[in-house]
């Protein structure tokens, strides 16, 4: 009896350690930049929980790191070869580049077809390489002009400038009222981009800044010394805050929702915050004037799709792997738009509640007529932290647009 | 016969760990950044081995500009040679005349050094502040407003903005280190010298300082080696910003290595840096013989 006894309970523990084992079986491991302040963390959270419930079996275990601790963790992990995640955030375009180009990325061609339907061929461009997609987008974004109507209503205006000559006339308007008109972080450089490239596009058009970036055209043309020459203008004019060079881009965006600016210009993923404020019904979203109607329109916009999740080439676990990468990226494409932190890549659900501004943005990019990523995401790493290094020395003034377009055209041609 | 050899054979293998441990965690990275000085690499795939062409784009490079920021550490080196190291020598000198409170202002003193560098530097960035930071609001209500600045943002006076604070933070560490040196010293010497007539000023000049000059040898290395190597400080006041003006070949470092994904250009200035701190300690040291 106690044999049996013995022996139908080392039977039962077997079973119990192969049920363990089977609702256990697969654990796959990702990396991301959505630490607790991030706008996503929550949906982050969520969307694993979602894909856990629908894939039993599956445990996916998160490991975020901070936005620039991040890139260094990333290079690093791709460099070596080894402990890599099964899936990771990555930024598109020469980013993920880097990573495809040594073989460390997985390509999800022979995926795609099943999400065909709610995710566009065209949303995936800034993941594609050689024509084969690497990566999964899951939100895009665009720089909008963000205007506080309440400070343009005490300068006299009741609509954003459409014309680039009304736009000099606001300014001076609100600089009479004792308004600084433009908010700026001049301590990181990519928040200058955000002013300098949409003139940028808005002089030259999409083709020819595309031309520019990937070295068909050369930077010492007129069109983009317009925009250089503007936006110095709009330095010596005193546009800008003259406390920029010493401010972060939260301090900005802090004080801009505070009523210290007229116009902030930044990514369409500050319309969360922004939405969020007490004073959310004062502010609306736009775009920059037409520089030079010849060449561009106002639908000609900064931005794309670029934050993506992407499965690692040595992943134990591919067909998990790359369920994960699209199943979350199509969840988190949802919940993003809906809370305001990003424009969706995939479908959107057209019942979703969103705030004022988040329609507006989406108003907006669903009239654009010609798109081309951020340029520091555009170019590659050391060519984008020179192209950084020109605009500072540009809002300084340290160079001019003479100086800008025939110094970057000699240094990103070696 | 076999005592000898055995006997060297257990120094070998009890000095082994050590010898491993020295190997690996010291000299292999360096070597490894020297092989990967002579490439250019991007951190992804194989090296390209390109000999000492990374060295001569170094020294001649106008976007990288080494020589600004060798500039910056040289300034930082002197200042706290020349500023930092008495202002600790004469804390230390005082303290250690048995103030009233002694212990107290060690610690008050020794206090910057253990805060994180990171929360000193988010400190002084609300100093400096342009609207409410308490320098500019001091100047403005002195009526000196002509003399208010963008302290972090103004490319002229940036770097000398940084240099405040760093020097601020280590001059506790050097008092400490004199500190402990002049407590070490045999009370009758100084004893001697006062039942000779000498003032405590004299005491200081002739038996104390003189007494402590390997400490002072020790403290300018770590002054001078320290501001080659500067980083936090800076990394987290401008970053090297404004338009690299207060930028510091450990930040140029950085950007190179992990924005520009220029690996090979980044260790060239690890190599670099290795090189100056190993120079200046021996030169330091030959100028402290001298003395001798």
């Amino acid at each position: 009896m106690k044999k049996l006894l013995a022996l139908v309970l080392a039977a039962m523990m077997l079973l119990g350690m192969m049920s363990f084992a089977s609702a256990e079986d697969v654990e796959l491991t990702l990396w991301s930049i959505a630490v607790e302040s991030d706008a996503s963390y929550q949906t982050y959270i969520d969307g694993i929980a979602a894909f856990e419930a629908a894939n039993p079996g599956v445990k996916v275990n998160h490991e975020t790191t901070q936005n620039e601790q991040y890139k260094t963790k990333i290079k690093a992990a791709m460099s070596a070869g080894t402990d890599l995640p099964d899936v990771f955030f990555t930024w598109g375009m020469s980013f993920l580049g880097d990573f495809v180009n040594a073989d460390r990325v997985l390509c999800l061609d022979e995926y795609y077809d099943a999400y065909k339907d709610d995710l566009a061929k065209n949303m995936c461009a800034n993941a594609t390489y050689d024509g084969k997609l690497y990566g999964v987008p899951y939100t895009m974004s665009c720089v909008v002009l963000f205007a506080n109507m309440d400070l343009l209503k005490e300068a006299g205006w009741d609509h954003i400038p459409e014309t680039i000559e009304d736009m000099s006339k606001c300014c001076e308007d609100l600089k009479a009222k004792g308004i600084v008109p433009f908010g700026v972080s001049g301590k990181e450089l990519w928040c200058l981009s955000e002013y300098l490239e949409p003139l940028m596009i808005k002089s030259i058009g999409t083709q020819k800044l595309i031309d520019v970036y990937e070295g068909r055209e050369s930077w010492d043309n007129e069109g983009i010394k317009a925009a250089v020459t503007a936006f110095q203008d709009y330095v010596k004019n005193e546009y800008f805050d003259p406390n920029a060079a010493a401010l972060g881009n939260d301090e900005v965006k802090t004080n801009f929702i505070a009523g210290k600016y007229a116009f902030y210009q930044n990514g369409s993923w500050n319309c969360g915050d922004i939405s969020k404020s007490e004073n959310a019904a004062s502010f609306k979203a736009g775009l920059f004037p037409v520089l030079n109607p010849d060449n561009a329109s106002l639908y000609e916009l900064i931005g794309g799709p670029n934050n993506t999740l992407a499965v690692t080439a040595t992943t134990e676990h591919k067909e998990e792997a790359v369920k994960l990468a699209f199943e979350l990226a199509k969840f988190m494409s949802d919940a993003d738009y809906k809370s305001g932190a990003n424009l969706p890549c995939w479908t959107a659900d057209p019942e979703a509640k969103v705030s004022d501004l988040v329609a507006q943005v989406v108003d907006i990019a669903g009239k654009a007529e010609g798109m081309v990523l951020f340029g520091d995401n555009f170019l590659s790493a050391d060519a984008a932290n020179t192209y950084l290094d020109y605009i500072g020395l540009a809002f300084a003034g340290e160079i001019d647009a003479e100086g800008f377009c025939t110094g970057l055209a000699a240094e990103l041609s070696k | 016969m076999r005592r000898p050899f055995s006997y060297k054979l257990n120094i070998f293998l009890f000095l082994l760990p050590a010898l491993i441990l020295f190997l690996g965690v010291l000299i292999a990275p360096i070597a490894m950044s020297g092989y990967y000085s002579l490439t250019e690499w991007n951190g992804l795939g194989t090296p390209e081995f390109i000999g000492f062409q990374n060295y001569v784009e170094l020294f001649t490079s106008k976007s990288i500009n080494i020589m600004r920021a060798l500039k910056n550490v040289m300034l930082l080196a002197l200042l706290s040679v020349c500023i930092q190291l008495p202002f600790a020598l004469l804390l230390a000198l005082k303290l250690s005349q048995h103030v009233k409170g002694e212990r107290w202002y060690l610690a008050i003193y020794f206090m910057p050094v253990l805060i994180s560098s990171v929360v000193i530097g988010q400190l002084w960035i609300k100093i400096y502040n342009p609207e409410y930071g308490v320098l500019n609001t001091l100047l403005r209500s002195l009526g000196l407003d002509s003399w208010t600045r963008i302290w972090l943002g103004d490319k002229n006076v940036a770097m000398g903005a940084c240099l405040v604070p760093i020097l601020w933070q280590y001059v506790g560490y050097h008092m400490l280190l004199m500190y402990a040196g002049i407590k070490g010293m045999p009370p009758e010497l100084n004893e001697a010298a006062m039942l000779d007539g000498c003032t405590p000023g004299q005491v200081s000049r002739y038996i104390t300082i003189p007494y402590i000059r390997p400490i002072l040898r020790v403290s300018v290395i770590f002054a001078v080696t320290g501001s080659l190597k500067s980083f936090d400080m800076i990394y987290v006041l401008t970053n090297g910003g404004p338009n690299h003006a207060t930028e510091v070949p450990s930040t140029l470092m950085i950007n190179l290595l992990f924005l520009r994904n220029r690996y090979g250009m980044g260790s060239t200035i690890a190599v670099m840096l290795i090189v100056l701190c190993f120079v200046f300690a021996l030169l330091i040291n030959f100028a402290f013989k001298e003395e001798k």
